[in-house]
């Protein structure tokens, strides 16, 4: 009776078994999160577009330095320099994009 | 349909053999050498007839790299080859592109028109 069922069961795991889990897995590596094509066109556009805008802020903000090279602190905190303004505004008024 | 950046080629233009290695290296951003070597090693550590049976294999299944493909830069190659290894962290990188963008931008922002309202102000004066 073993000698029967023994065989059976192996060739089962064999020929059964062991492609299910073989295609179980290539199912879920299917499936798996990949990139589509128009994710992938969809990155590459953004990625371009982000390095665009970044060399463009960086010619802005390299015309504003040469403008005004303290333009940041004054972005920063307009409160401050506007007070600082008051009090020296009667001898230098600071003068901006000049 | 055009070339897709997320598969694997064979890189003939810095092949030794077939350009399974370089490939290898293009997809995933290690240097050529050591993936050369590590194969070599691999080869000679015991899996004699099984590394040569695989590399033939993927010379013969993968396509070669597309044309368009070749005179990329090296900025873009290595932005495809973070893709390939995490989209999701390229994803991420983006984003955070963006939002320095954003705060910079905001940053001009705040100085024109705060630098605006002054200039008004300093004409006022002048009154």
């Amino acid at each position: 009776m073993e000698d029967v069922i023994i065989p059976i069961v192996i060739v089962g795991m064999l020929f059964i078994g062991l492609p299910w889990l073989v295609f179980h897995y290539i199912t879920r590596w299917k499936t798996a999160a990949t990139l589509t094509n128009e994710d992938e066109k969809l990155m590459e556009e953004l990625y371009d577009l982000a390095r665009r805008l970044d060399d463009r802020m960086c010619s802005i903000e390299r015309i504003m330095t040469a403008e005004n090279p303290n333009w940041r602190s004054i972005a920063c905190d307009p409160a401050a320099t506007g007070i600082e303004d008051r009090t020296v505004g009667s001898t230098a008024p600071r003068r901006i994009g000049l | 349909m055009s070339a897709r950046h997320t598969k694997f080629y064979l890189d003939k233009q810095n092949k030794k053999w077939k350009g399974v290695c370089a490939g290898i290296a293009d997809y995933t951003g290690v240097d050529v050498t050591i993936i050369r070597i590590g194969l070599v090693i691999l080869t000679f550590v015991g899996g004699f007839p099984w590394t040569l049976i695989a590399y033939w294999l993927t010379a013969w299944m993968a396509p070669v790299k597309p044309y368009e493909m070749a005179n990329e830069t090296p900025e873009q190659t290595k932005f495809w080859q973070g893709v390939r290894a995490s989209p999701a962290r390229t994803v991420r990188d983006v984003r955070s592109r963006f939002r320095e963008i954003d705060r910079r931008l905001a940053e001009v922002e705040t100085y024109v028109t705060s630098s605006n309202s002054r200039l008004a102000r300093e004409i006022e004066s002048l009154r």
